[in-house]
């Protein structure tokens, strides 16, 4: 019956697909052309007469100011409405003469490069003042003063040595857990379990404020920074959850071996056996590839903290003290168990695997300190720690669904050891957190 | 159910579709952010610039691009709001008539304007407010007892009037009787008592008109004259050009740092009288520092003995003083506001002492700025400071300063 049904479906599709191209085409086109006339009249001397209303007033961000030895850096962009030029630059309100590259005159978004010779000194506050054509000023004021770090082999490798200590060290701390989460009851198990989602949570939360607080200082208006932040996470939500469930479900058609596990896995846990003809539908995922799942969310939120890290050493607002380190190794080592946990119920793992989960999730620290130092740009860290975010809560989702496959939805909210582990999680990383 | 499947497939190939969009369009905005250098400009040729290498102990340095310094760099003379070289030792006595009573009468024409947009800085524009197209407006002189009669015209867009300080009837005040856009106004009074003193717009707000450029100096001489000076006007001002209450740039005569890449040139043991006014606003003080010498202050150009033997003179806005001074020695000296921040936002210049014999042209006092505005080039650097490098830089300039010049 079905069989028949879903044909003449099919059939019928197609005869109105070839029986109404030209014509969908057509009904598809046409607002445009409408459109298109419309903003040919609307850009026309004929619709200024009763358009001309309001000025439009120039607009300057100043993204990124370097502090290399006896100059000072400005990194512009026009953020305007409309082109505009760039006629003085001063510090502390000084006049200084300066050098603009490529150009004084700027395009809309388009970004110039404005060296000013100044002896200035560690540590105190400046205030960079750019001036446009018009007379308006634009400021930003850095706080104290630092060298930029400049791309050499030195820095290079402290950037190294900083993410190893802040990303992978901790990681691999974390997932030495792995033996005693293996030895857990189910209870136990699934209190860890969600406690990892605690982690996870706290940490995309985290992301999106810090990406906020970005988008707050160093992003102009322009751009819209908060619905990027938004846009970037949900579209990495929904990407992930589809590919993740193309991927078990190809892993799933391949490999009918999974379903056995899946069932002798099903045994093991509880009693929910009518629960198999549910899960062959639904996305269950091996714990392996949860696990590679977390540390590749978890490599997205260090490759962002990396980022910040590295930013703020280029932009002089951190003084990267042991005791952050400390903070940060403390914090980070919470994010091994994160990747640890599903694995408890899986088969056998290698060391070598689980270094390299360890490496996947922490070494993208040390890439994003790199990135974060040399190549800072304010929209472009925005875009990562949304993406990062977006990963952890795809990862959350993920976990809770392969709660709810065996528990139910009802029962995996009234678990009781699975809401204290969620709120465990959490808290866990707060009060590690105050250590930074 | 079945429906339902191919429902979700086409959604996934749109979703996919969308996304592999937006993942291009992150992409190529990444791209551009990241490389701001890739640039949608035609790559002109290179040249390199140098920035900076005018002050003495600072780094300088090279650019591809352009350069912005106003402390080097100058306005094409039409454009700008006014020729500081012209407006020094520019004094109008009018069109001079003889009344039956055998006074003389001294007739200047007056136009206000408000609409024009003029650069007071190289690249910075601003909608001055000016008498006879410039800030500061004409220099207007007439001797102790002349009848001064201006024919005052209102070509702005709103009220203007011309308020003179010194002694005359209430009714030529130019404080009640506003002059509307395209009327006219004969302010007639005698020039008395002798000395320096400022007109301007009296129409409210005052800070607005004020600040926007409508004032000029008006100088009485006394009957028996000064003795015989190499004679100059400076009127320093200010401009707010973002309308924060707060000037964004401080000049004398009207833009900022002209005189420091055009030096005024003065004669070796010549007297100079700088008939000096401040109009600035915002700021409650301004003032005048001489470098290696002193002056004699005459406060308000009412006297002919000298006040005060200085080289620091402090003003309130709208206070003026008549300086004289001679200098001994050849060479390079610094005039500027020794409150440093107006000096730093343009308020300083330089005096250029020569030999008097053989060094100059021999009559008059004009220097090298005609030549220069001849050539309208933007970025025209001064003289020798573009060629030097970084490492002879400071040596090199301190010994141009010191030698005085090219």
């Amino acid at each position: 019956m079905k069989d028949i049904e879903n044909k003449q479906e099919k059939k019928e599709s197609k005869n109105n697909i070839e029986f109404s191209k030209k014509k969908i085409f057509l009904y598809g086109v046409i607002p445009f052309i409408i459109l298109a006339t419309l903003i040919a009249f609307l850009l026309s001397p004929n619709s200024q007469v009763f358009l001309n209303a309001g000025i439009a007033l120039p607009n300057l961000t100043i993204e990124k100011i370097e502090f290399q030895q006896d100059f000072i850096i400005a990194h512009v962009r026009n953020t305007g409405q409309f082109d505009t030029v760039i006629s003085q630059a001063d510090i502390n309100d000084r006049i200084h003469p300066a050098g603009v590259e490529p150009s004084k005159h700027l395009l809309r978004f388009e970004s110039a490069k404005i060296t000013i010779p100044f002896s200035w000194n560690v540590g105190e506050p400046y205030e960079i003042g750019i001036t446009t054509s018009d007379g308006t000023r634009f400021s930003k004021i850095i706080d104290a003063a630092a060298p930029t770090p400049n791309p050499n082999y030195e820095q290079f490798s402290i950037f190294a040595i900083i993410g190893t200590y802040v990303g992978i060290i901790p990681i691999l701390i974390g997932l030495l857990w792995y033996p005693f989460i293996k030895k857990l009851n189910q209870n136990k198990y699934n209190f860890f379990l969600s406690l990892t989602v605690g982690l996870l949570v706290f940490l995309g939360i985290d992301a999106l404020l810090e990406s906020n607080e970005i988008v707050v200082s160093n992003v102009s208006k322009i751009f819209n920074g908060q619905m990027l932040i938004i846009i970037g996470c949900i579209i990495t939500f929904l990407g992930l959850i589809y590919i993740s469930n193309r991927f078990t479900q190809r892993t799933q058609k391949s490999k009918s071996l999974i379903e056995d596990k899946n069932t002798d896995y099903n045994e093991s846990v509880s009693s929910f056996s009518s629960m198999s003809t549910r899960q062959e539908q639904k996305d269950i995922i091996k714990p392996i590839t949860l696990s590679l799942m977390i540390a590749i969310s978890i490599g997205l939120h260090n490759f962002g903290e990396g980022l910040a890290i590295g930013s703020a050493i280029l932009i002089g607002e951190v003084a990267l003290s042991t005791f952050l380190i400390v903070g940060f190794t403390i914090h980070n080592t919470t994010e091994g168990l994160a990747i640890v946990a599903p694995l408890t119920k899986s088969g056998r793992i290698t060391i070598r695997k689980l270094i390299m989960l360890g490496v996947i999730a922490g070494g993208p620290t040390i890439i994003g300190a790199w990135i974060g130092g040399f190549l800072y740009h304010p929209i472009a860290s925005v875009i990562f720690l949304a993406i990062g975010a977006g990963a952890i809560f795809q990862v959350a989702y993920q976990v809770y669904s392969w709660f709810s496959s065996y528990l139910g939805n009802k029962n995996t909210l009234t678990n009781g050891y699975i809401i204290s582990g969620f709120i465990v999680g959490i808290m866990i990383m707060y009060l590690t957190g105050l250590f930074i | 159910m079945h429906e339902s499947y191919y429902i979700c497939m086409n959604l996934s190939k749109s979703i996919i579709i969308l996304f592999s969009l937006a993942f291009i369009f992150i992409v190529y905005t990444g791209i551009k952010l990241v490389n701001p250098n890739i640039s949608s400009h035609s790559q002109e040729e290179k040249v390199q610039r140098i920035i900076g290498g005018h002050t003495p102990g600072y780094s300088t340095s090279t650019t591809n691009g352009e350069l912005i310094d106003p402390i080097s760099q100058m306005i094409p003379i039409e454009d700008a709001v006014i020729d500081p070289d012209k407006y020094l030792r520019d004094f109008n006595y009018g069109r001079v008539s003889v009344s039956d009573n055998g006074t003389t009468i001294r007739d200047f024409t007056i136009v206000a304007s408000d609409q024009d947009i003029k650069q007071i800085s190289p690249g910075v524009f601003y909608n001055v407010w000016t008498f006879n197209g410039t800030v500061p407006g004409p220099t207007i002189r007439a001797v102790e007892g002349d009848i001064v009669r201006i024919n005052f015209i209102n070509n702005g867009s709103k009220f203007h009037t011309m308020h003179f300080h010194g002694i005359h009837k209430a009714e030529m005040d130019g404080v009640f009787e506003g002059v509307a856009p395209g009327g006219k106004f004969t302010y007639e009074f005698i020039a008395e008592p002798f000395g320096v003193f400022p007109y301007h717009c009296h129409i409210q707000p005052l800070e607005e008109h004020i600040v926007h450029g409508l004032y000029g100096v008006y100088i009485v001489d006394p009957k028996i004259p000064r003795p015989e000076a190499d004679e100059m006007v400076m009127v320093m001002n200010g401009y707010d050009t973002d309308f924060d209450t707060e000037n964004n740039f401080y000049t004398v005569n009207g833009i900022p740092y002209y005189y420091m890449h055009h030096p005024i040139q003065i004669k070796k043991n010549d007297l100079v009288r700088i008939y000096l006014v401040n109009m600035l606003e915002f700021d409650p003080i301004n003032n005048f520092h001489l470098h290696a010498n002193l002056y004699n202050v005459y406060k308000t150009g009412t006297k002919t003995t000298p006040d005060e033997y200085t080289d620091m003179i402090t003003m309130s806005q709208g206070e003026r003083s008549i300086l004289e001074f001679k200098y001994m020695y050849p060479g390079k000296y610094m005039f500027h506001a020794h409150k440093t921040e107006f000096a730093e936002k343009g308020w300083m210049g330089l005096f250029l002492v020569k030999e008097s014999v053989n060094e100059k042209n021999s009559t008059s006092y004009t220097n090298t700025a005609d030549t220069l505005s001849d050539e309208n080039d933007e970025n025209l650097n001064i003289g020798t400071y573009n060629k030097i490098t970084q490492k002879e830089s400071a040596a090199k300039i301190l010994k141009n300063l010191t030698n005085g010049g090219n």
